[in-house]
């Protein structure tokens, strides 16, 4: 099959990027979105031309870092999926499709397709741990946990932190991501010293950097690879409300 | 026989207390002293990520690099299955010394005793540090940690987070490397490339590394360098790995005089969703477990290209089954993936390829019905018909064997420090615990061990009774070693060919599939070692590396990978040629048992090969290091 | 602050921080604090909705009855407190959601050129991508509304109170005003389409078995809201009250 291609290609951080239009000829069903481009860079290399910039890298859904918005919809139109999963058989013989970064002020394009998430480490940093030392830990049997809640915990602590819920959203919010990891952590007997102190600060750093608050559309959990329900942002609201009422 | 550059540093005394009289013997630094020492860490993964981490915690200022955009991303996160540890949480036998015996019986007895035994022993407290991180472990409805048999174990020793457990236990240590780079004890380089190790006076002193941002060559000092850089299974191009895993780091730091260890141990996997097309970029493996209840088979006769359907019974060959009556579709994974090989080298593979055998559910859906199957297996057949379009529940899955995990590395010592002075390796990077062949869930619990509670007292031992004079990034040998990289990059962008990376990369990767792959001659490696040189020469005069090297240059990232495996290869395949013996996941056709199975040579190769580096295309030294067994005594394995 | 990341960029300035979490206008700055008032006042909103509508209604029972169920309620000494309060909310909801939108179209500087919905299970609709639009609407509606009803013509019925029946027929008398009340009722709905159930997510109120009920309830009440208040002026408008 034989697609028309319009990427975004754009040099630097600061310089102005535009569309540009790819012949891809020859795309075979069986290839992964991100094999049809890896043929389209063979192309341009051997032609001495610059490659396409995207990042990838586990090419199994677990890793993250591929990150295409892809006719619009960031991962493309299969649900449940990441861009390396996505399979060339899901397109039409001549379909135009556009190919663009992920876009939010918290993100920059770093070139072409690439951007940087740093972002998301940095609201981590803020508190999305439990605050242990290694060597003092007690038996792992020592505390039960609940299978339902462990379960609980799984569904929420499944997020591979790629940012298509961001680039989905219209307002760039970071509030399913970070919710996943405060519910993951707030459910867990582990979490519950630093519960309330961690909510606080995991939303103070997403707002300085940048990202936009939650309209409730659930744009985000339509898009996430790992699915990842909004019930998690609910969650996240009452644990910032028994924060405030916590006092912290 | 052994190299006096060898010395393992084994502690004395019984194997049971060799750890905890080493941990006594080392010496420490003073709290207050800690902050004073700078520790590189390259790779962020189960390894470098909880060593980062654990070093912070201690108090040494610690530099962490990575190449993805964050350390979260690194390939331990696509461990599947689980992790192994002597909890006996099941009360069904297990016990330290139970898991130390069946992972060097498992590796084919080329591992070091003592360092497996201290795997074994510290496999229980990763389980506890884990929990306490908030890994939400599978439990059971008393709420208490579940655990799975993997791998053919006899006991249930397997702790698991659904099918993602590499990805929840590297989450678990990157939160807490994100705690202490919130405290500022590590300082996070993320989207830097280590291409040079720096050597002070015959110590490791820091590293260059290139900023994939901006292209900067960037040089950083510290007292002592830790690699943990994984393995180098994409040599094949086509494995499980990730896109950019890669043996750089470890071959820029064997270049620089550490020895590699044992490189022609790499294991295959034999259930893998097969080869589509020249233009796939990986191998997706699906979880050993399939073959509890799918059968494996191949038409009888050759070239039978009816679909799988329409070939009644008494056409198929259920060859494991037929092969291995006691074990049958259970056999251990390199008895499996040789048997694939061999069937598709009969001309019976199945698909277009005909490199695919299949694994068939049919039986055990008639047997158990197809919903319990799916509660079973419901997400790996949801993957298969994903990426192959085919339904497994009506027709039978295509399989084949993929490269997954490399167990040679460089070598270390007892104290994970290899023959440099100061240079650790963790992880997969280094050769120390797997022998010639990793058990199931193991890989995960040696990077965490070595990360978490082996390196945060070795590490002081070396510091604390090393002389480590101030050294800045202005000392000659940071020039020369960032010139040295410097000019690697100049030179693969002045080649200007017309060839492509990827297609180079291709190539290599099939001469080392068909000649230093499952089965291996003297004929095949010997082959192999005429053809990599000339595709490296190949590559040298007529590569095309498009782009600017002060940006964002994939291409150039590539090219540079692709170049050290070019020269990497070649000693895996002389590696190989050396060993004449088969064990583990390495099959020389010349070493087999009447039946076909692999020969292990005890009295001539129960050693450790670590290569010495003496210039690209000339020969590396060997020097071996001799294994003792006092403890599990080698047997020739059977599955019959 | 968070040091020592490798981002080229610095991390961004911190609009507050642990320390001075204990001020409740820092609270309600935050992304979270925001939703959590605007949910707030849009449910107290929604729940006056449901009261008016309820108290109009009174309105097919005749002059009398609606008349004295206005004074009655007009007199009652609590009433300008509850005004005053419903005022509070009703410039709380709209400050916060612009203060929010604005910044909500800070965090993406720079638009997709193709952009579209994903689909199931997104409850994105027009109702919710127009809200910054249909709230705008109301707020100029309301100032119209209150204008014309509450400080409106001062007619006295026959048992002494304020004829606000009469000034209802009077002005929907008018087809341009019907029109105008009916654009604005049909936009009522579509902001409650989507902010009736939108006020329990954002604050947090949220179940496996009853969010799904509370979507359509939410769905139900802004359809039977807007519905009311729609039949109520054509209602008036074409039987001038008159039986």
């Amino acid at each position: 099959m034989r697609l028309n291609l319009k990427i975004w290609r754009q040099a630097g951080p600061d310089g102005a990027g535009k569309l540009v239009d790819y012949a891809a000829d020859h795309v075979s069903p069986d290839m992964s979105f991100l094999e049809m481009l890896d043929v389209i860079n063979e192309r341009l290399v051997k032609q001495g031309e610059d490659a396409i910039s995207f990042d990838s890298d586990c090419r199994e859904g677990i890793c993250g870092m591929c990150s295409l918005v892809i006719n619009g919809v960031p991962h493309g139109p299969d649900r449940g999926t990441t861009v390396c999963q996505l399979h060339m058989r899901r397109f039409k013989d001549g379909e135009t499709v556009t190919i663009e970064p992920w876009r939010a002020r918290a993100f920059p394009v770093v070139k072409d397709l690439v951007v940087d998430r740093s972002a998301f480490d940095r609201i981590i940093a803020a508190g999305g741990y439990v605050s242990i030392n290694v060597g003092g830990a007690p038996d792992g049997n020592a505390i039960p946990v609940s299978k339902q809640v462990a379960e609980q915990a799984m569904d929420s602590a499944a997020c591979i932190g790629c940012g298509a819920c961001v680039a989905a959203c219209k307002n760039a919010s970071a509030h399913l991501f970070m919710s996943a990891k405060i519910a993951q952590l707030s459910v867990l007997p582990q979490g519950q010293v630093e519960r309330t102190t961690r909510v606080v600060a995991m939303i103070a750093q997403a707002d300085a950097d940048g990202f936009g608050s939650c309209s409730n559309e659930g744009e985000c959990e339509a898009v996430c690879p790992k699915e990842i329900p909004i019930s998690n942002i609910a969650r996240m609201s009452r644990e910032f409300t028994r924060a405030v009422f916590a006092g912290k | 026989m052994s190299s006096s550059k060898l010395d393992a540093k084994v502690p004395g005394g019984p194997i049971a207390d060799k750890w905890d009289r080493h941990k006594f013997e080392m010496k420490l630094v003073n709290p207050a002293n800690k902050r004073k020492y700078t520790v590189i860490v390259v790779g962020t993964g189960l390894a470098g990520g909880s060593a980062a981490a654990s070093l912070g915690e201690l108090g040494y200022n610690v530099l962490n690099f990575c190449i993805q955009d964050s350390p979260r991303r690194a390939h331990s996160i696509a461990a599947q299955g689980g992790i192994n540890a002597a909890k006996n949480y099941q009360n069904d036998g297990d016990s330290v010394y139970r898991l130390f015996y069946d992972t060097v019986k498992g590796g084919d007895y080329r591992s070091r005793e003592a360092n497996v035994y201290r795997l074994a022993q510290l496999s229980v407290n990763i389980i506890d540090q884990c929990v306490a991180q908030g890994v939400p472990f599978a439990r059971e409805y008393g709420g208490l940690l579940d655990n799975r048999s993997f791998g053919g174990a006899q006991v249930s020793r397997t702790f698991y987070a659904r099918g993602q457990t590499g990805q929840q236990l590297l989450l678990g240590a990157y939160q807490s490397l994100m705690r202490q780079v919130h405290q500022g004890a590590v300082r996070m380089f993320a989207r830097r490339e280590m291409l040079d190790l720096v050597i002070v006076d015959g110590k490791a002193r820091g590293i260059i590394v290139r900023n994939l941002i901006t292209g900067a060559i960037e040089r950083y000092a510290a007292d002592a360098v830790i690699l943990a850089t994984g393995g180098y299974g994409t040599v094949y191009y086509l494995s499980t790995n990730a896109v950019n895993s890669n043996v750089t780091a470890a071959w820029r730091a064997h270049k620089r005089g550490a020895l590699f260890a044992n490189p022609c141990y790499t294991q295959i996997h034999p259930t893998c969703i097969p080869v589509s097309g020249d233009h796939q970029s990986k191998l997706t493996l699906m979880s050993e477990s399939l073959r509890n209840d799918g059968r494996v088979w191949v038409p009888k006769k050759q070239g039978d290209k009816r679909p799988p359907e329409q070939i009644p019974e008494e056409d198929r060959d259920y060859y494991l089954e037929r092969k291995y009556p006691s074990f049958g579709n259970l056999v251990p994974r390199d008895v499996a993936s040789r048997n694939a090989k061999q069937a598709c080298d009969d001309g019976r593979g199945v698909g277009d390829s005909g490199l695919a055998v299949y694994l068939d559910f049919k039986d055990a859906i008639a047997r158990v019905g197809p919903e319990t199957i799916k509660a079973k297996y419901g997400n790996l057949f949801q993957m298969y018909a994903k990426i192959t379009d085919d339904d497994p529940y009506a027709v039978p899955m295509r399989i084949y064997p993929a490269i997954h995990y490399t167990m040679g590395g460089l070598w270390v010592d007892y104290n994970l420090m290899s023959n440099v002075p100061g240079l650790h390796v963790l992880g997969e990077a280094n050769f120390s615990d797997h022998g010639a062949n990793r058990l199931g869930a193991s890989a995960l619990m040696q990077g965490l061990c070595d990360g978490y509670f082996v390196i945060p007292y070795t590490i002081g031992h070396y510091l604390a009774s090393t002389a480590l004079p101030k050294v800045t990034t202005d000392h000659d040998a940071f020039g020369e070693a960032a010139d040295n990289v410097q000019q690697r990059i100049n030179q693969l962008l002045a080649v200007k060919g017309s060839r492509g990376i990827r297609e180079i990369h291709r190539e290599l990767g099939r001469i080392m599939w068909d000649d230093v792959g499952m089965a291996r001659s003297a004929q095949s490696l010997t082959r192999a070692l005429a053809r990599i040189p000339a595709l490296r020469d190949e590559f040298w005069h007529d590569v095309s590396v498009p782009g600017s090297p002060d940006n964002l240059n994939q291409s150039l990232e590539y090219a540079g990978r692709v170049a050290d495996y070019l020269e990497f290869a070649e000693l895996l395949a002389l590696d190989a040629l050396q060993r004449s013996e088969s064990c583990g996941g390495h099959f020389r056709e010349e070493s087999q048992t009447p039946d076909g199975e692999a020969l292990r040579d005890d009295d001539n190769f129960s050693y450790v090969a670590a290569w010495e580096f003496q210039g690209v295309g000339r020969a590396p030294a060997l020097h071996k290091e001799a294994l003792v067994f006092d403890e599990v005594h080698p047997t020739q394995r059977s599955y019959k | 602050m968070v040091s020592g990341l490798s981002s080229e960029r610095q991390p961004g300035k911190l609009r507050y921080t642990d320390e001075n979490m204990s001020s409740r206008i820092r609270v309600f700055d935050s992304s979270v604090g925001s939703k959590l008032l605007i949910g707030l006042t849009g449910l107290a909103l929604f729940l006056y909705l449901i009261t008016h509508i309820a108290g109009n209604a009174l309105i097919f029972l005749g002059a009398d009855t609606f008349n004295t169920y206005a004074h009655t309620l007009t007199s009652n000494p609590l009433i300008p407190i509850i005004e005053l309060g419903l005022v509070l909310v009703f410039l709380t909801h709209i400050f916060k959601t612009v203060q929010m939108f604005v910044r909500n179209k800070a965090a993406r500087p720079v638009a997709y050129a193709v952009k579209k919905p994903a689909g199931t299970p997104s409850r994105k609709t027009l109702a919710s991508s127009t809200m910054i639009v249909s709230g705008l609407w109301l707020l100029l509606f309301v100032v119209l509304h209150v204008q014309a009803f509450k400080y409106g013509l001062e007619y006295e019925a026959a048992s002494g109170v304020r004829d606000l029946y009469r000034i209802e027929m009077e002005t929907f008398a008018s087809p341009l005003t019907v029109a105008f009340y009916v654009v604005s009722m049909l936009l009522v709905g579509s902001h409650l389409w989507h902010g009736a159930s939108s006020a329990l997510q954002s604050l947090g109120l949220d179940h496996p078995s009853w969010t799904p009920r509370i979507l359509a309830a939410g769905k139900i009440a802004a359809v039977a809201i807007a519905g009311g208040f729609v039949v109520i002026a054509l209602w008036a408008h074409v039987t001038g009250g008159a039986r």
